[in-house]
């Protein structure tokens, strides 16, 4: 049975979703979550947040005040949870050491729970393995707790840091079940059937490079892009005759309110053909609309058009 | 409809003249390191010497500044391609895109008590692995970076970028991610000393869960790079202390960067809360790739039909029409958002740049971005 562009992406158990600051990640999160909750999954939507003080942007996207360490219900088949690298340490540790009470001891000493904070790579790791955790929870009849798992990860440097986290492991650490731990993790995000790696990106010039090069750089670590996002893409509403004349008209003119709007939209296609031409992959584009608390509906909406439209193209 | 502020210089103006330290923060991707750099740019036409110092790798900014994406020293920008760019500069500006790993091998040798102590230091494995971790070393190393040049006095503005993260002011303040990493009193648990029967608990502990969870020679190594690095521990803290006794004197001033977009303005909100709680010498706001410049801008109606047009004529002008109301939208919006701003931080001062297409392509451009963070209404003649 053919599948649809989002159903192809949402079939996986993990979605990371990554790009760079500024480009609407946790929107497109946000976005997926609804698209696959109004598929019929159960859906975890994850964030990832250093200490409790900051704001929970991905649950305030998908209209909840904030986000916790447990999982907690935001809307309708949508769970939204907070992974913290701390969290993460005392999932692993109580995994790892022989009795419970010992990995607990570990973590109220101020100073094991500050030096995994603090410590290089730990962070990573502790971010890694509260996934995998998410991932492996089982309800009461032995289902899994969570379909899917949508990891907003911050910023591009923090999904280079997760991939990049074995090789550092294992320079610094040769063997026991750290190694152990963080080999599960990786095996499971560079699995391209269980996970997908979506990276979102705005329709402009140096974006789409940096983008390009991110991607080139993820498949380095073996990850490979599932589908790139282009978001606030705006909508050409001119053919080529109209745009023709535009351009005579107005080339004697230095100001004209409308013109970098139309300027905006010729750096956006130019963007969008360099973008599918580097890469044959999947490619969601999703319009510019007013940001408010209703947006992540509106575009999961996009989302599920944009995929009809695809699949007739295909057919 | 236009910005009341636009004919006089903004509160920018007065920040480039006379502060020693312009701290940058926001989110990522709101165009902050731009900002910086034209902050810089406009200290220096104004005649001061000036640095711009940023973590961010940004290689068309530095590409048109002339300078190296990352060096070991600070980069001098040509005063021939400052003049070519339409900035007849009388000061002086200076750029350093700086790589945590030179900051911090820098550090070492400067510090260790031998040639061969620095030796064993880099080469150790925790040494190598935290050098090459992004994240806590950028802020510790801005700081550091931050403490050599204001001790020098070769420069009278420093622009300080922070990195995009949560802790950037956080840490400038007090003892951040690495700083609490390298407490002595975390380390004092790795190295074998003495200590009370509660401290010996505590060390046996840490060497149990250690060993169990990530093997004992991970445990070997962490003991002898804390001991290596131990005696630079004083050094780091006596600088860390003189930097935050800077950033939260009247010398400095914390510009808070922002785009339109909410999520960027949470972010900011909640830069503007740590810096109250902080009482840090908050400056305002600038409203980066805003749209309420409209001063000169023409409407499409008034611009009169060719003779010749063609038939789809109408219907282009109707559709770019569409396209005007929207920008004209953004700039009533933008404009309520800086009312907003300043408003909400009881009289903050607020400014907006120009939405520049690509952003900044060559130093021309950069310049024209300066001059308009100072002094609006120069910005298009």
């Amino acid at each position: 049975m053919a599948m649809t562009q989002l159903g192809e992406l949402l079939r996986r158990r993990v979605v990371l979703v990554t790009g760079k600051g500024g480009v609407g990640k946790t929107t497109v999160a946000a976005a997926l979550a609804r698209a696959a909750a109004t598929a019929g999954k159960r859906v975890l939507a994850a964030e990832i947040a250093s200490d409790e003080a900051a704001p929970s942007p991905l649950a305030m996207a998908l209209g909840a005040a904030a986000s916790d360490e447990d999982p907690i219900d935001v809307a309708p088949g949508i769970r939204c949870v907070r992974i913290s690298p701390s969290r993460g340490h005392r999932d692993f540790l109580r995994e790892a050491m022989p009795m419970r009470f010992l990995a607990d001891a570990a973590m109220r000493s101020d100073a094991i729970r500050q030096f995994l904070k603090a410590a290089p790579t730990f962070s990573e790791m502790g971010i890694l393995y509260r996934i995998l955790h998410l991932t492996r929870q089982r309800r009461f009849d032995g289902d899994v707790e969570h379909e899917i798992v949508i990891v907003d990860l911050p910023a591009t440097g923090h999904a280079l840091a997760l991939t990049q986290l074995p090789e550092a492991i294992l320079r610094l650490i040769p063997g026991g079940p750290i190694v152990t731990a963080v080999k599960d993790g990786l095996a499971l995000v560079t699995d391209g059937e269980q996970t997908a790696t979506v990276v979102v990106t705005l329709p402009e010039a140096l974006p789409v490079s940096e983008t390009l090069e991110l991607a080139k750089k993820l498949e380095r670590d073996r990850i490979l892009v599932t589908a790139f996002v282009l978001n606030r893409a705006p909508t050409n509403l001119f053919g080529d005759a109209e745009r023709a004349f535009l351009d005579t008209w107005l080339s004697g003119e230095a100001h004209v309110l409308g013109v970098r709007s139309l300027h905006r939209i010729d750096r956006a296609e130019k963007a969008r053909s360099r973008l599918s031409a580097s890469y044959p992959g999947m490619i969601f584009e999703l319009p510019d609309l007013l940001d408010d608390e209703t947006l992540a509906v509106r575009l999961s909406q996009t989302l599920a058009r944009a995929t009809a439209v695809a699949a007739e193209a295909s057919a | 409809m236009t910005l009341r502020q636009s004919d006089y210089p903004t509160f920018l103006d007065a920040l480039v003249r006379t502060k020693q330290v312009i701290v940058c923060a926001g989110a990522g991707g709101v165009g902050k390191t731009t900002t910086s750099a034209a902050l810089g740019l406009a200290g220096a036409m104004a005649g001061r010497r000036v640095l711009v110092l940023t973590i961010d790798p940004a290689r068309r900014l530095a590409e048109a500044m002339g300078i190296p994406e990352s060096g070991r020293t600070p980069a001098r920008v040509d005063r021939a391609l400052l003049e070519v760019a339409g900035a007849p500069s009388i000061g002086e500006l200076s750029a350093w895109m700086l790589d945590p790993a030179v900051v911090l091998e820098d550090m070492v040798r400067r510090w260790a008590d031998s040639e061969e102590a620095a030796a064993r230091i880099l080469s150790n494995k925790v040494y190598v692995a935290l050098s090459r971790l992004v994240a806590g070393m950028q802020e510790y190393t801005a700081a550091e970076a931050l403490h050599s040049l204001v001790s020098t006095g070769d420069y009278d503005l420093v622009v300080l970028d922070t990195p995009p993260s949560r802790n950037a002011i956080a840490f400038l303040d007090g003892p951040g991610k690495l700083a609490g990493f390298l407490d002595e009193r975390i380390i004092g648990l790795f190295l074998p000393g003495k200590g009370g029967a509660l401290w010996k608990r505590a060390t046996q502990l840490v060497s149990i869960v250690f060993g169990r969870a990530f093997g004992d020679g991970f445990f070997h190594d962490l003991q002898e790079f804390l001991g290596l690095f131990a005696g630079m521990f004083s050094r780091m803290r006596e600088h860390a202390t003189h930097v935050r006794t800077i950033l939260q004197s009247q010398a400095t001033a914390y510009v808070l960067v922002t785009s339109p977009e909410p999520a960027a303005l949470a972010e900011v909100a909640f830069f503007r809360e740590q810096i109250r709680e902080k009482g840090l010498p908050f400056a305002g706001y600038v409203l980066n790739r805003s749209w309420a410049f409209t001063r000169g801008f023409k409407n499409p109606t008034g611009i009169p039909a060719p003779d010749n047009a063609p038939a789809c004529a109408a219907e282009a002008a109707r559709k770019l029409q569409v396209l005007a109301e929207e920008e004209l939208v953004r700039a009533v919006r933008d404009r309520s958002l800086l009312e907003r701003l300043r408003d909400r931080s009881g009289g903050a001062f607020a400014t907006a740049s120009p939405h520049l297409g690509e952003g900044i392509e060559d130093l021309r451009g950069l310049v024209d971005l300066a001059r308009c963070l100072v002094l609006p209404s120069a910005a298009r003649g």
